[in-house]
């Protein structure tokens, strides 16, 4: 794996900074603002990206925010229309979920993944604008999906991982009826400066339970087994270094204003005397095409983002697992992008591979 | 870094058999739900699950969420 590809796997979209909720643990810096997304960026968007779902059989587009629903669904629709021949997925709190937006997403295939940390009691972080929980309205809008028979995924924010919760979240997401999840410990990283430090025996056992807990009733994918015993299987099979890509997947985040962030979402929003506003560019002045062309180059902090993968590969027993520490998981936590090590690292990656030999070894 | 010096190799080694258990399981799971690989892909349902049938990584959890 040496450095970006020109041409990324999908795209993520951000048709309005605005988000109706207003989570605690949430790094978006501008989510009380409405900044909505011009249809001429979507059309600057999809003048590159139509060559490449052409080319390829799945492509995806990904709305997210914000609260990618907050943009209505007229604006959504608009904004979805230049795009041929890729799927649309879209990432929610799924709180303004209702019949309509159901009829929406049939009419539009989209694929749809919700935010929920699990039970009512789990979703403390995530509350309204006038700081009311709300866990009610995400779990009725969950609701409205299930009535219309719309396939989800759920996302998983765990903020703190320790034994004895594993089970219970897994529980509730087999109950809930979602096809797949991911777990996102909490990341300490844009406007949320809460600490993401744990004691490493906590983030293991909590990993090894959620194994055990999958095990027992594995009718939902779980991403962060699922890669796990990816990379276990070809260490087994001697092919562990054909896990990782040839090269790193740009990611383009198109910001509501057509400015393009590569690799982390997460940078858009900030400013850094060192670094700029981190883009690598505005889809309306170039094209995204020619943006990632020169992706190595294209914004001050990649070239040490990349000074940073390689001294993970050289440092790292996990790098063959991992691919290198997230670029913003590195700046929020180490205020630059060539430090290796992240809290990230150990919650998400180091521990859960630890967490998963462990369950193994215990069995 | 050679799976003999790699000290997390030589622990997923450590472990091969029971190992090696889980991953048939997860294997036989995976067929049984609707995104199994060699599918068209149809039913996947989410941002990053159709990424299973692809060789990408980082969009595994270098993810929006």
């Amino acid at each position: 794996m040496r450095g970006i590809s020109a041409v990324p796997g999908y795209v993520v979209m951000q048709p309005t900074t605005l988000c109706n909720l207003d989570c605690a643990y949430c790094y978006l810096p501008f989510r009380a603002l409405d900044q909505r997304m011009p249809v001429d960026v979507a059309r600057a968007v999809a003048a590159s990206v139509s060559p490449w779902a052409a080319a390829n059989d799945r492509f995806s587009v990904v709305w997210h925010g914000g609260e990618p629903m907050a943009a209505g669904r007229a604006h959504l629709a608009a904004l979805m229309a230049p795009f041929t021949g890729v799927e649309h997925h879209i990432q929610t709190n799924a709180t303004l979920i209702d019949e309509d937006w159901c009829a929406f997403f049939t009419e539009h295939e989209v694929r749809v993944s919700v935010s929920v940390d699990g039970p009512a009691a789990r979703n403390g972080a995530r509350v309204n604008r006038g700081g009311a929980p709300a866990y009610t309205r995400i779990l009725a809008g969950i609701e409205a999906l299930r009535r219309h028979g719309i396939r989800f995924s759920a996302l998983c924010v765990v903020s703190d991982p320790r034994p004895g919760l594993a089970t219970e979240l897994y529980g509730y997401f087999l109950d809930l009826g979602c096809d797949v999840l991911g777990i996102n410990i909490e990341e300490q990283e844009g406007v949320n400066e809460r600490p993401n430090s744990h004691p490493a025996a906590n983030v293991q056992a909590f990993w090894a339970e959620l194994v055990s807990a999958w095990r027992a009733d594995p009718r939902i994918h779980v991403r962060e087994i699922e890669w796990t015993l990816r990379y276990a299987g070809a260490v087994l099979d001697g092919t562990a270094d054909e896990v990782l890509p040839r090269q790193l997947d740009p990611i383009p985040t198109i910001a509501a204003d057509g400015r393009v962030f590569l690799l982390s979402p997460e940078l858009a929003g900030f400013t850094d005397p060192r670094y700029g506003d981190f883009s690598a560019g505005n889809v309306l002045t170039t094209p995204l095409r020619q943006i990632l062309a020169g992706a190595a180059e294209s914004a001050d902090w990649v070239p040490e983002y990349l000074a940073g993968v390689e001294a993970c590969r050289s440092s790292c027993p996990y790098f063959g697992f991992c691919g290198g520490a997230h670029a913003a998981n590195r700046y929020f936590e180490h205020g630059r992008f060539d430090g290796t090590q992240t809290n990230h690292c150990r919650n998400s990656k180091i521990r859960l591979l630890e967490g998963v030999l462990d369950h193994v070894r215990e069995r | 870094m050679s799976a003999n010096v790699d000290p997390v190799a030589e622990r997923v080694h450590g472990v091969a058999d029971g190992l090696t258990r889980l991953i048939g399981e997860a294997r036989s799971a995976r067929a049984a739900r609707d995104e199994a690989a060699g599918s068209d892909g149809a039913s996947a349902v989410c941002a990053w699950n159709h990424f299973e049938n692809i060789p990408t990584f980082y969009n595994w959890n270098n993810r929006p969420r």
